[in-house]
């Protein structure tokens, strides 16, 4: 079994509210998640467990095995990467000096960037065609701008498993379709991805699996199709089935549509 | 908009220029050339004007001088230019690093009531315990560097929010802070039975005179300089990583506690270091960190020495002006900053207006 990522019965609570009480999944090497679910389910938690950002309460998760309680944050941040939603950057760093911050879990304490950091950065903003932007201010960046320079600071950390929180947040279609772009792009590369998603339509095109998150309930997990129904999708995000989204249409239809 | 070319703006092209590291050391180069000069200048100007051929000669190993001349040169104004060179590489360096940690360009020592604790700290040492020795340092030193670190520790745990810090809650927790420090210390005055040295000391340092330092105390302070600065050095990489914010910079491995504990150990270091050469000298730790990162950007890295040797030669400038504008008597040093830093401080507070009246 090839397990990158494994949540072993992983209980997380905040002081008033149970998000998970017995969280069982794992994350194969090669895998695309999209994870979903309604506002307040727990997403952006779960993908800060996955960072080893919080820690369970019970329960553990494993890096290749290891119990990511057991590794320094360095050691986590070189295998894994999450990307954040609001990234807000005091003082006006350029896109080149944001996504160098990438190399940080390498860094020793005295000396600057080693000739590999530098190739990490500058095939990660091959990979999300930054080049261009690499003397822009951040702050001045537009959104879709934005999140792929921050992606770009997720994999000059060279990770193995890319935990993106909202990456298609406040972008136009356009731009949306770029980033899926970019995630097929990942996916060949090897790069591990477990994404929260709050676009139901965008998920068939770029990811493998579906993680879906209710309040209270096991975590459903499937491929798109086997997750993506309509019953399912109403009775957990609370809408009725036949004005839900338009995803549920037949598959052939769709990627036509899609394709751009 | 159409067909309108914007022009460069001078610090974009300073920046610009300076992206490259040639451009970068020839800037570090020159600042290094100007200090040399500043302080040959600064030695040939006073009340007994002195040949600037004549300073050179002496220099390098040369009589050149009358004894007067030399008793001058070597006793009272080379220890004074020192001493002004160091606090001000040494308050714009902690200005550095208190705006790394508080992720705001309008921190400084003087403006969040560092300054202010390092001087109640020197005072309750000079008042109190003026006999005692800590490992051959007086305590007025230690309990300076404990009272700059005590203070900025307060403010900066009632200001920050979210580890951040709004730019309304520091400078009013740096003002409260600060405000009640220096009547602290004239209560101390107050107390003192002898009114004798230290009152003096006390005074000249609420007003930000320059001290005139003796060589073995140019010697303790270069030592705490250097070893300030070496320790900045380290730090400098994790506040570009801190400036992402704390939970990103956190995922990338950085130790959050320590790096806080560690910018504000050596910060307040430095910041006492100013205190006890020049008292509460304002703004400095403002103006010049906030004009190096205009013209480099703001990579706390290649900040550091530029903001150093800037440093230096600011307050060197500012000093050397202090003592000749009004000769023979001569300023405070603080006065002349704080006429030259407070619009300074002002048109920053504008720039962040949206920030302040939101």
């Amino acid at each position: 079994m090839n397990s990158l990522l494994t949540f072993a019965d992983v209980e997380f609570s905040y002081p008033h509210r149970r998000l998970f009480h017995a969280l069982d999944a794992e994350i194969p090497a090669d895998a695309c998640i999209a994870l979903v679910g309604p506002n307040g389910s727990g997403k952006t938690t779960l993908l800060r467990l996955a960072a080893g950002s919080l820690r369970p309460a019970r329960g553990d998760v494993r890096l290749r095995g290891e119990s990511i309680a057991s590794l320094s944050q360095r050691a986590i941040a070189r295998s894994i990467a999450l990307v954040p939603q609001n990234v807000e950057v005091s003082f006006p760093f350029t896109v080149q000096q944001f996504i160098e911050q990438g190399r940080t879990p390498y860094l020793k304490l005295f000396g600057g960037l080693s000739p590999a950091d530098r190739h990490a950065v500058e095939h990660a903003m091959a990979l999300t065609d930054t080049h261009s932007l690499r003397s822009r201010v951040f702050n001045e960046l537009s959104g879709g701008e934005r999140q792929r320079v921050k992606i770009a600071l997720g994999l000059a950390q060279q990770p193995a498993l890319l935990l993106l929180d909202e990456p298609m947040q406040h972008l136009d279609i356009g731009r949306q379709l770029e980033l899926i772009g970019l995630i097929k792009r990942l996916r060949r590369h090897g790069i591990a991805i477990l994404a929260s998603m709050h676009d139901l339509t965008l998920i068939e095109e770029a990811f493998s699996f579906v993680w879906m998150l209710a309040p209270g309930q096991e975590l459903v997990i499937g491929s798109p199709h086997e997750v993506l129904r309509p019953e399912l999708i109403g009775r957990v995000f609370d809408c009725p089935p036949q004005r839900g989204p338009m995803l549920l249409k037949p598959a052939a239809n769709r990627s036509e549509r899609i394709r751009v | 908009m159409a067909g309108k070319i914007e022009p460069m703006r001078p610090a974009a092209l300073a920046r610009a220029l300076f992206a490259r590291r040639s451009g970068y050391e020839m800037l570090l180069a020159a600042f290094a050339l100007a200090l040399l000069l500043g302080v040959a200048v600064a030695a040939c100007l006073g009340a007994v004007p002195i040949p600037l051929r004549n300073v050179a000669a002496t220099l390098l190993g040369g009589h050149a001088l009358t004894s007067d001349q030399n008793l001058i040169l070597l006793n009272i104004r080379l220890p004074r230019i020192l001493a002004a060179i160091m606090a001000g590489s040494a308050l714009s360096v902690s200005g550095l690093l208190f705006q790394g940690l508080f992720r705001n360009p309008l921190a400084d020592p003087y403006v969040i009531g560092s300054s202010g604790g390092a001087v109640l700290g020197a005072a309750v040492g000079i008042f109190l315990f003026p006999q005692l020795s800590i490992a051959g340092f007086s305590a007025t030193a230690f309990l300076g560097v404990l009272g700059a670190i005590c203070s900025i520790s307060l403010v900066y745990a009632l200001a920050s929010v979210n580890g951040r810090t709004p730019v309304v809650a520091l400078l009013l927790a740096g003002f409260a802070v600060s405000t009640m420090l220096s009547y602290c210390s004239y209560f101390l005055e107050i107390m003192d039975h002898d009114f004798g040295t230290g009152l003096r000391v006390l005074t000249s340092w609420l007003r930000g005179t320059m001290a005139q330092p003796t060589w073995p105390q140019i010697a303790v302070m270069a030592c705490m300089v250097l070893v300030g600065m070496g320790a900045s050095l380290p730090l400098t990489r994790k506040l570009n990583t801190l400036a992402l914010g704390e939970e990103y910079a956190a995922h990338l491995g950085l130790h959050l506690q320590q790096t806080r504990i560690a910018v504000i150990v050596v910060g307040s270091l430095l910041t006492a270091v100013a205190v006890a050469l020049g008292g509460l000298i304002s703004f400095v730790g403002l103006i010049v960190p906030h004009m190096m990162r205009m013209i480099l950007g703001p990579d706390h890295v290649r900040l550091l020495p530029a903001t150093a040797l800037a440093g230096g030669i600011f307050l060197l400038v500012a000093d050397t002006a202090a003592r000749t504008m009004i000769a023979p008597s001569e300023l405070p040093v603080g006065v002349l900053t704080a006429f030259i830093g407070g619009p300074f401080f002002l048109y920053l507070l504008r720039q962040a207006k949206k920030e302040v009246f939101a």
